[in-house]
């Protein structure tokens, strides 16, 4: 096993100093000018921030840009001093974390049986799952309202909880059955094999192993439900129980008595969760890319698709511990690159699909 | 894989995939089953026709196509896909991915660094783009965009007045195009260098690298991007209504905002499952075909 990570180390190595090599003419014209380009996008892509950075700082903000005559953290203070600032965060942590834990519950549940078990229509079914991924609240947002209204989901945390959980769950399925479709199966025969049976095979070997996988589904989830904004907006009428999005749209709608500061201050605090998972997401997604870290998993004809190996346990344990030392050190790199892993991230960062390669 | 054999077996699976699929069923398909049978009735949000409506037949579907206000809200929503998702978000992002993209002999070396700044706008929830926006196109003569096309001695314009979908476009096109070329990135240094490196060998140009080898190559990629940017616009909502609440008059009103209007502001709950309906229609046909394009990695 070593040997071969370290043949394929050495391939790779060797493919970038090509790379370098073939990049001689380093300040070319039309390099300079892609770099412009690249510069110019770049400030379309960060310029509307400004105001957010600015005017959380300002202690006299406006709905203009301006750079503040008094700088100030006081927009923050008064976030947390403030019980309605405080309130709208409690409550989107109770929507968002509440909708991620009974997520992460049924569709490591669903995505084990859909990844392990054979039974007739298992096919149709993961398609039709994904067929609702195409059925936005927006269309369905008025039966929604009625239904939830039947069941007394009006006002209630439980209510809008479950449904964004709905919501997010045909891609939190997909995503956690690659993730167990990445477990190699021979570990888990092994440990039939030593007598455990297939519950305790599940929950004590298969699972501990996809853990990596089942956190980065939870985190996409995490962040889908905190964003959300249709389903509060429609469900969600008493003042204490709005999330931030609402609580932004309100104070927003209320034009002339807005506090500005606060305003962005909340922006900024809403903001965070995202964009630390995003950020880290890209770069992985990017620099990784061409990365071996478990092409072996997905080659065909390897050591763990073929299951034909000498010493079969020996080989996978070496190998899946180094993929999930991987994952947790740095993360996204085993849902980036091990084989139908690449699938979820296609779907959920809508990163275009790439076969494996041959 | 393992076949399910016996009744133990069958419990099993059962039990593990029920509390997802009752879930998904209840609230996602269900409504989608509700709508249509709620698009043949009267139903209200509120009074009598609210407790006991009747069945109207298709007369929600006759007056949804008579409904001038429909139509142009439904061909604003087409236009607002085919100019941010179809021409912004995938054509334009694709071309510019093309020119950055690594290939023999040109290799960028700051482009995943760019791609942590590209990524910031798709990151952020869609109220704060909205809200970040609202203060870039703010019509008073401080507003940030007045206040450089000032400098040009150019008016202050009210955008959201003036220019509404125009700049809701823009904006969405701001919060994809940059993410959108990063995937392009990803997918075109995917492509195999040695074939690429055959075209030139037997003279391929520029162009014809591009028509006859790159984006044959990358059609699934390019098609599944295609489809889920498409499906996700037209059931953009939050966005739009949060900077414009569909106005001025009803100038942004795209067909999630209408559906949400007729619903909710006029509290036809039965005409506004109708128009649901026809959306559904559309996304259901395009997720139709993104569902064969993804069939292979079941």
């Amino acid at each position: 096993m070593s040997v071969d990570v370290t043949a394929e180390q050495k391939d790779a190595s060797g493919g970038r100093l090509r790379d370098t090599k073939g990049s001689s003419r380093r300040h070319s014209p039309g390099k300079i000018g892609a770099y412009l380009l690249l510069s110019a996008l770049a400030l379309f892509a960060l310029i509307p921030f400004s105001w957010l950075l600015l005017a959380a700082f300002d202690s006299d903000a406006s709905i203009s840009v301006k750079v503040p005559k008094a700088w100030t953290l006081g927009n923050f203070t008064n976030l947390f001093a403030n019980e309605d600032g405080v309130r709208l965060m409690v409550n989107s942590l109770i929507y968002a974390g509440g909708a991620t834990i009974i997520l992460v519950v049924v569709t490591t549940l669903a995505g084990y049986a859909l990844s392990r078990y054979d039974f007739p229509g298992r096919r149709a079914l993961m398609l039709g799952i994904l067929l609702t991924r195409a059925i936005p609240p927006t269309a369905t947002i008025a039966p929604l309202y009625v239904i939830a209204t039947d069941l007394g989901f009006l006002n209630t945390y439980h209510g809008v909880v479950l449904i964004l959980a709905a919501i997010e769950a045909p891609l939190a399925l997909w995503t956690m059955k690659g993730f167990f479709d990445a477990v190699p199966r021979e570990i888990e025969e092994a440990a039939w094999v030593d007598g455990a049976n297939r519950l305790q095979a599940a929950f004590r070997v298969v699972l501990p192993l996809a853990g990596p996988g089942v956190g980065a589904g939870a985190l996409i989830a995490f962040i889908g439900a905190w964003n959300e904004f249709l389903i509060p907006l429609v469900l969600i009428s008493d003042q204490d129980k709005i999330p931030i999005s609402i609580g932004l749209f309100r104070a927003w709608v209320s034009y002339t008595q807005v506090d500005w500061g606060f305003l962005a201050a909340l922006s900024i605090v809403y903001v965070i969760p995202a964009v630390v998972f995003y950020i880290f997401a890209t770069a992985r997604t990017t620099g990784f890319t061409r990365g071996g870290t478990c092409r072996d998993l997905t080659r065909p004809g390897s050591a763990t698709t073929s299951g034909k190996t000498r010493r079969p346990a020996m080989r996978q344990t070496l190998l899946f511990e180094r993929v999930s030392r991987w994952s947790v050190s740095s993360g996204f790199d085993n849902l980036l690159e091990c084989g139908s892993a690449r699938t979820v991230v296609s779907l959920t960062l809508d990163v275009p699909h790439q076969r494996s390669s041959p | 894989m393992r076949r399910v054999d016996g009744w133990r077996d069958t419990l099993t699976v059962m039990a593990f995939l029920a509390p997802a699929l009752i879930l998904i069923g209840l609230f996602l398909v269900w409504p989608a089953l509700w709508a249509l049978y709620q698009s043949f009735t009267n139903k209200a949000l509120t009074g009598l026709t609210a407790m006991n409506p009747s069945f109207v037949g298709i007369d929600n579907y006759t007056r949804l196509l008579a409904d001038g206000d429909f139509f142009a809200s439904l061909l604003r929503t087409v236009a607002f896909v085919f100019f941010s998702a179809i021409v912004g978000q995938t054509l334009f992002a694709f071309l510019i991915a093309y020119l950055m993209a690594n290939r023999p002999g040109w290799k960028l070396r700051a482009v995943p660094v760019f791609a942590v700044i590209f990524v910031l706008p798709l990151a952020v929830p869609e109220t704060v783009a909205a809200l970040t926006w609202a203060s870039m196109v703010n019509g008073t003569e401080s507003g940030f965009i007045n206040r450089i096309i000032g400098v040009f001695g150019a008016g202050p314009i009210q955008w959201l007045q003036d220019y509404a979908m125009e700049t809701v476009t823009i904006v969405n096109i701001w919060r994809g195009l940059s993410f959108a070329m990063v995937l392009f990135i990803a997918a075109l240094e995917g492509v195999p260098r040695d074939v690429l490196e055959a075209a030139m060998v037997d003279g391929a140009s520029a162009w014809q690298q591009l028509r006859w080898v790159t984006i044959p190559i990358l059609r699934p990629q390019i098609l599944t991007f295609l489809m889920l940017t498409t499906i996700t616009t037209f059931g953009i909502f939050g966005l739009v209504y949060f900077l414009t609440r569909g106005g001025p008059g009803n100038a942004t009103e795209i067909v999630g905002i209408y559906i949400y209007n007729q619903a909710f502001q006029f509290f036809e709950i039965g005409y506004g499952s109708a128009a649901g309906v026809l959306l559904l229609a559309i996304l259901l046909g395009l997720g139709t075909y993104y569902v064969r394009l993804m069939r292979d990695q079941v």
